[in-house]
């Protein structure tokens, strides 16, 4: 259970090697070992350069995709994971694990302690899942605040020494690499007793907790007879506890109202000792009913000292919170379009912001739009064929609002506007985006007086929560539309 | 070379690393390991360049000390460094530990002979048992990290070398239980613990009280590196290919503790389990890999010890944890989960991977647990991906596939939707209900819709040929996904000629159920529609690849059609090449005309060559023949000249080549008769053989030249009739024939052997004479025997007889030539020789052991063959 490498590439389309090796680590006892245990089948880690060319090439990231090539696009090449054969020197280095994630391929190799030939599968290799908990946490250490290039370079220049302390021969020791940052930092601490491994000191200060809960919801709206719409809601409960001594316990519980939608498919954070059943069995795939488990959920835990998610839910609210239509027709170089979003009398009307953004995939620039709209503003973008109606902070009291009008288009040119797969002839969308703050669309909330700590001190208690949109699509009623197969379960 | 300032040596490290090979085949190279040793040292370097220089050696320790030797002296040196350091905070301590640690380990180096081994380990374990070294290694506040390093470089050690720690078990314990690290400790423990198990079993013994031994090695003792020899180098897998939970490959079962040392093994397994808490999620994953596996098959230990854990692990979202919990799940199967227990695991994986808080490839990675899943009681054949029993299709609703889905989400999810669909096939299809099967139909719709986009990427064809290509794959079967899927490519290809190439590939890689409908399909696709057409040089390529003996009036007409369009060398190629997919599918009327018209109007010189080499083969060579000198490809006509291509393919094949014979030959009983002596020839082959020509020639010219010997096909086992060779003597002797044969193998090749020499006989050459008149034959042959002389020769011999007399010996050789006999004591024998001698014999008076001959010729050469042929008639059977 180790790993052989570690990459972290950043993908420069456009430049002739389409991508920068920034960072790569190689554990040679590691792979002294994977050279013992392959046998014939071993392929040593090539050198950078070699790597960085058949990574991306593998992943479809150079940018010669003209022509067939059979060696990556035969149908039978055929990739259902984020794990891949590469061939480098005439052999085949596998399994190689990578994604790309916001123009960063995270890439390494773990040891598999048998022959290569023929592969085992994916699921009997313990180093596979330790991979991606490297990644991830490469990952996370990047993106926790990281706002511009200057600070990935100083992240990048800190991951060595990170690694050297999370994962000093290969095997990983600790996903959470902010936590080695911060054992570097403690080093000086004298630690005491039965110091768990992922609290690298403690908490010296005002004892207070923070809970937050935010919740993303989803939907596809068709507005069609034999397609049903779908929506659903993602919770994350977030949790920093500033607390005095080494391991303080806490029980946080998360309440419904009477009409709260039950909380499904709850994750919790390794931090959490114990779990109800009922908490363990409660399920989006079963069919709801009244019996559902509605709460309260209580989540006991020893908190790390960082900030982490204590739990990731998912709701199946009755409505969603927006319901809407969205109708375009072409018509030659122009496009008529008719849109009308109505608000739930449930929802709280109060928005920190709430737009909906009209894109025209596949064609020219916009050259004239006429429009009129029962509310907001219509902001045109006619390069990027974009319309953004700004609703603003509030919906109307009818709380039901259209906008139609036409657009438009010039002759495309291939380069400036948006290429999209899905959105060929008459399918297109409009998406929401909107988000309300001290709102959850399940009713849950944390009551500040059910949080129990037993620790030295009366922790004062901040909870927050906020609703946001993601991937709230409402697809063109007049044409077809990409559907999954919920959608057809009327 | 002098001290490097902090600068040179960022620049020759970053050197090395952008290529390390090129970097030590420099000048430089072959120093720099020395030099990285050296400065270590140096006093005018900072920490921090320190610190980069031993990660340098962490990662590239091969290259810098190639060989055992050279990574003893580089860790020696490390050492060295290390207790030379002064005793305030260093951030070189626990690098250097690392560096010597990784020296030792990838050099080959670690073993009892190795000096700096003998240091390490006890400094190691000191230092990892808190132990107060003394002021060289820094201040107390750094004794904490160390101990945690200590442990991390014993592990490693541990790992490179299983049963290194076999003696420390019960010192590793009692630390664990005091107030070591509990991280680093359990880890070394449950490895060291893992280890030892396996050796022992391995060695047929027992613990031997290992788990309670407490004392330490003694400072400057030996290291006892027994169990590290026991283990004879076998590195052991931390986790062994599973499923194995039944199997006892491991040879663990064969380790039987006493009650005694199962009570204590059980309570190590249950203190590192009770802290597990404390570790990180990560680490406590290899923690239940490692025990998982150390107690597999371990008769006494049941699994139930981990069962506290389990509720715990399964509520988390650790990618490592549940891969965990699998691993469990495989190692013990129904001994610690349940039904129930099974139920809620699949149920718990399923719901992670679709969970919309988790990233993709954790989706996929546990998509492919599901399909992977171990099973209590599995049904499926092992090794191939299925769907568990228990997962029925209403837990998987919320993964099946999308168009939104990214390519690698989409083909795992339409994977299990293809499993879905074939375990329904029996069921019937009911009215308007979304059955799996007509989802998959408008989800590859969709997919080829997009594939369809002119000017759309590559990646969105190749998606959807892969998803077609993954259906067949799994529905091979069923008819009522593959028509309509037959039907969608062929108007995908309608709609995007362009993707030729994939279609090919598809064709390629696909099994006849759908193979052999679509190329039916995109046949009649192209053919229908011919003319000038930008796609031409896709329609032709799609048509040398589906062109076969059907409907070849269609395909012709659409090739004429074209031909007057194939304006370049490229699309001209690109014909003929499908002219020839219709030559070796045996295509002949219609396709000689094509080709004579082709090798007179195409523009290109080369091209109308290959045209006429092509109807050249058409007209000379039989359909079979044809097929091999064609097959079974053509490697793509490179440079300028296709005929050049064309002929390293084919000229083996119409090169006759030398083959070992293939066949015996052999002369068979005589028939004297006709006008010239013939011989009857028998044949034996050893393997299929066609087209045979037998060609024969006499040494000396004693014979004029004589004609070949046909046979169509000659087969191993069936007896075939004799062939005929006449002969023509000029001169009545017995020669030497040599022989060749020509034929063709079962494989189209035309090959060419010499067979042994064949004898002919001086009695092959015999003929009687025209019947003589009934009446008068005593006055024939004295005609005859009066006509020698005066030219001829006259002698007289005794010819010995066996013990059959004379009546068997003339009946077995002489009978055709008898004129005058007088059984049993006189015969009178006239033996034509051609060209033109007679032999005429009186044997008469026989006694007991032989007869005299009286013997005359008109040609005194045949005397001496005669008498040879005479004396030896006895001893021929």
């Amino acid at each position: 259970m180790a790993q052989r490498a570690v990459w972290l590439i950043s993908h420069e389309p456009g430049t002739p090697l389409c991508g920068t090796v920034r960072f790569s680590r190689r554990y040679p006892t590691v792979e002294k070992r994977a050279r013992v245990f392959n046998g014939t089948s071993y392929v040593p880690i090539p050198e950078d350069g070699p790597f960085l060319k058949a990574l991306l090439f593998e992943l479809r990231l150079l940018d010669d995709d003209k022509d067939f090539v059979e060696s990556r696009d035969s149908c039978s090449h055929i990739n259902k994971t984020s794990v891949y054969g590469l061939l480098v020197g005439g052999g085949e280095l596998w399994p190689v694990v990578a994604f790309l994630k916001n123009n960063m391929i995270y890439a390494c190799v773990p040891l598999v302690e048998q022959t290569l030939s023929p592969r085992p599968p994916l699921i009997s290799i313990s180093g596979i899942s330790q991979s991606f908990e490297l990644l991830f946490g490469i990952q996370d250490f990047l993106h926790l605040g990281q706002k511009n290039d200057t600070e990935l370079n100083t992240k990048l220049n800190q991951l060595p020494d990170l690694l050297l302390q999370a994962c000093p021969f290969g095997t990983l020791l600790d996903a959470n690499l902010q936590n080695s940052l911060d054992s570097i930092n403690f080093a000086s601490v004298t630690h005491p007793q039965k110091q768990p491994a992922w609290k690298v000191g403690t908490y010296k200060g005002k004892p207070q907790v923070s809970i937050s809960i935010t919740e993303k919801v989803k939907s596809m709206q068709y507005d069609k007879q034999d397609i049903a719409d779908t929506w659903q809601v993602v919770g994350a409960v977030t949790c920093k506890c500033d607390l005095e001594g080494i391991m303080p316990n806490v029980t946080i519980s998360l309440s419904l109202p009477t009409n709260g939608s039950p909380l499904q498919d709850i994750l919790v954070h390794p931090c959490v000792t114990s779990l109800d059943s009922a908490i363990l069995t409660s399920s989006s795939i079963d069919a709801m009913d009244d019996s559902a488990f509605s709460g309260p959920y209580k989540f006991p835990f020893t908190p790390p000292l960082e900030s982490f998610n204590l739990c990731y839910y998912t709701s199946q609210v009755p409505v969603p919170p927006i319901l809407g239509f969205y109708q375009m027709k072409e018509e030659e170089i122009q496009v008529k379009i008719t849109v009308n979003l109505k608000l739930h009398e449930s929802v709280k009307n109060n928005f920190e912001f709430c737009e909906a953004r009209i894109p025209f995939y596949n064609r020219g620039p916009i050259t004239h739009v006429e429009y009129k709209v029962s509310f907001g503003q219509l902001e045109v973008f006619r390069e990027k064929s974009l319309l953004i109606w700004i609703i603003g902070q509030k919906f109307p009291k009818s709380m039901e609002i259209s906008l139609s009008g036409t657009v438009t288009f010039g002759a495309k040119s291939h380069e400036k506007q948006p290429f999209d797969e899905i959105c060929i002839g008459g399918t297109a969308y409009l998406k929401l985006h909107f988000k309300i703050l001290d709102y959850t669309l399940t009713g849950c909330y944390a009551d500040q007086h059910s949080v129990q700590v037993f620790a030295s001190g009366k922790p004062k208690i901040n909870t927050h929560r906020k609703l946001i949109s993601s991937d709230y699509y409402i697809w063109n009623s007049k044409a077809p539309a990409p559907i999954t197969y919920g959608s057809l379960l009327l | 070379m002098g001290p490097l300032s902090r600068e040179t040596w960022a620049q020759r490290l970053g050197a090395f690393r952008a290529s390390p090979s090129a970097f030590m085949a420099g000048p430089e190279g072959e120093d720099l390991g020395r030099d990285l040793l050296n400065e270590l040292r140096s006093e005018k370097l900072s920490e921090q360049t320190k610190v980069s220089l031993l990660a340098l050696s962490l990662e590239y320790p091969a290259q810098l000390w190639p060989d055992a030797a050279a990574a003893e002296a580089a860790a020696t040196s490390l050492l060295d460094t290390l207790v030379l350091l002064p005793p305030r905070p260093s951030a070189l301590r626990r690098p250097l530990l690392l560096a010597a640690t990784t020296a030792l380990a990838a050099g080959d180096a670690l073993g009892p002979t190795s000096g700096a081994s003998r240091r390490l380990l006890p400094l190691l374990l000191g230092l990892a048992s808190g132990r107060d070294l003394g002021r060289g290694f820094g201040p107390a506040s750094e004794q904490r990290p160390l101990q945690a390093t200590a442990c991390e470089c014993l592990r490693e050690l541990e790992s490179c070398k299983p049963g290194l720690l076999g003696g420390c078990l019960g010192l590793l314990r009692s630390l664990l239980g005091q107030e070591g690290p509990v991280q680093p400790l359990s880890l070394l423990l449950a490895l060291a613990l893992r280890n030892t198990l396996v050796i022992q079993a391995r060695a047929r013994a027992g613990l031997q009280g290992l788990l309670v031994a407490g004392d330490m090695p003694a400072a400057g003792g030996p290291w006892n590196w027994t169990l590290a020899e026991e283990a004879d180098a076998h590195l052991q897998p931390q986790a062994p290919s599973w499923p194995a939970a039944e199997e006892e490959e491991c040879g663990l079962a064969v380790l039987e503790p006493s009650p005694e040392e199962a009570r204590e093994l059980r309570a190590a397994v249950a203190q590192l389990l009770d802290t597990s808490y404390l570790l990180t999620p990560v680490a406590q994953a290899q923690l239940l890999w490692l025990l998982g596996w150390a107690l597999r098959g371990l008769r006494g230990q049941p699994p139930v010890l981990f069962k506290p854990q389990l509720v715990r692990l399964l509520g988390t979202a650790q990618l490592t944890l549940l891969h965990a919990v699998l691993a469990l799940k495989a190692a013990f199967g129904e001994a610690l989960f349940t039904a129930q227990d099974e139920a809620l695991l699949l149920r718990r994986l399923t719901l992670a991977a679709q969970h919309p808080a988790l990233p993709l490839p954790a989706h996929l990675f546990y998509l492919h647990c599901l399909l992977n899943f171990p099973e209590n009681c599995p049904l499926g054949p092992t090794g191939e991906e299925t769907a568990p029993l228990l997962l029925g299709p209403r837990l998987c609703r919320g993964l099946l596939p999308s168009l939104l889905h990214d390519p690698s989400a989409l083909l795992a999810h339409l994977h299990l939707l293809c499993l879905l669909c074939a375990e329904d096939e029996e069921k019937e299809e009911k009215g308007q209900d979304w059955c799996p099967r007509h989802y998959l139909g408008e989800l590859l719709a969709g997919l080829r819709q997009r594939a369809a986009l002119h000017g759309g990427p590559r990646a969105l064809a190749t998606l959807c040929f892969q998803a077609s290509y993954l259906v067949v794959h799994c529905l091979a079967t069923q008819p009522t996904v593959l028509t309509p899927l037959t039907h969608g490519l062929a108007r995908l290809y309608r709609a995007r000629p362009a993707l030729a190439p994939h279609f090919v590939d598809l064709l390629d890689r696909v099994g006849p159920e759908l193979g052999e409908p679509l190329r039916t399909a995109l046949r009649q696709e192209v053919v229908s529609r011919p003319g000038r057409d930008e796609a031409l040089r896709w329609h032709l390529q799609i048509l040398s690849k589906v062109a076969d003996g059907k409907a070849p009036s269609a395909t012709l007409g659409f090739l004429r059609a074209a031909a007057a369009h194939c304006t370049d060398w490229g699309l001209q190629q690109a014909l003929l090449q499908v002219c020839r997919a219709l030559l070796r599918a045996g295509v002949g009327e219609g396709l000689a005309d094509l080709l004579q018209a082709l090798a007179r109007q195409l523009e290109d010189p080369d091209g109308r060559d290959r045209a006429r080499l092509y109807y050249i083969l058409l007209a000379h060579l039989a359909g079979p023949k044809l097929g091999v000198a064609l097959g079974p490809s053509l490697a793509a006509p490179a440079l300028t000249s296709s005929l050049v291509a064309e002929n390293q393919g084919f000229a083996a094949v119409l090169m006759v080549q030398e083959a070992p014979a293939p066949m015996r030959l052999s002369v068979g009983p005589r028939r004297a008769a006709g006008p010239v002596p013939v011989l009857q020839l028998q044949v034996e082959v050893l393997e299929p053989l066609y087209s045979v020509e037998l060609r024969f020639r006499v040494e000396g010219q004693l014979y004029a030249p004589l004609g070949a010997v046909h046979v169509p096909c000659l087969l191993p086992g069936r007896p075939c009739r004799p062939l005929h060779l006449p002969l023509q003597p000029r001169r009545p002797a017995p020669a030497q024939l040599a022989v060749r044969a020509l034929f063709a193998t079962p494989a189209g090749l035309t090959c060419h052997a010499h067979l042994p020499p064949l004898p002919v006989n001086f009695a092959d050459l015999f003929l009687p004479f025209p019947r003589a008149p009934d009446g008068d034959k005593q006055g024939f042959f004295e005609e005859l025997w009066d006509s020698c002389l005066p030219e001829g020769a006259e002698s007289r011999l005794w010819c010995p007889l066996g013990p059959q007399g004379l009546e068997a010996l003339v009946a077995r050789h002489l009978d055709p030539f008898v004129v005058v006999a007088q059984p049993p004591t006189s015969y009178h024998v006239a033996i034509r020789l051609p060209p033109a001698s007679r032999l005429l014999l009186r044997l008469e008076a026989a006694q007991g052991d032989g007869v005299p001959v009286a013997l005359r010729t008109d040609d005194w050469a045949v005397l001496p063959l005669a008498g040879d042929y005479l004396r030896g008639l006895s001893a021929a059977v």
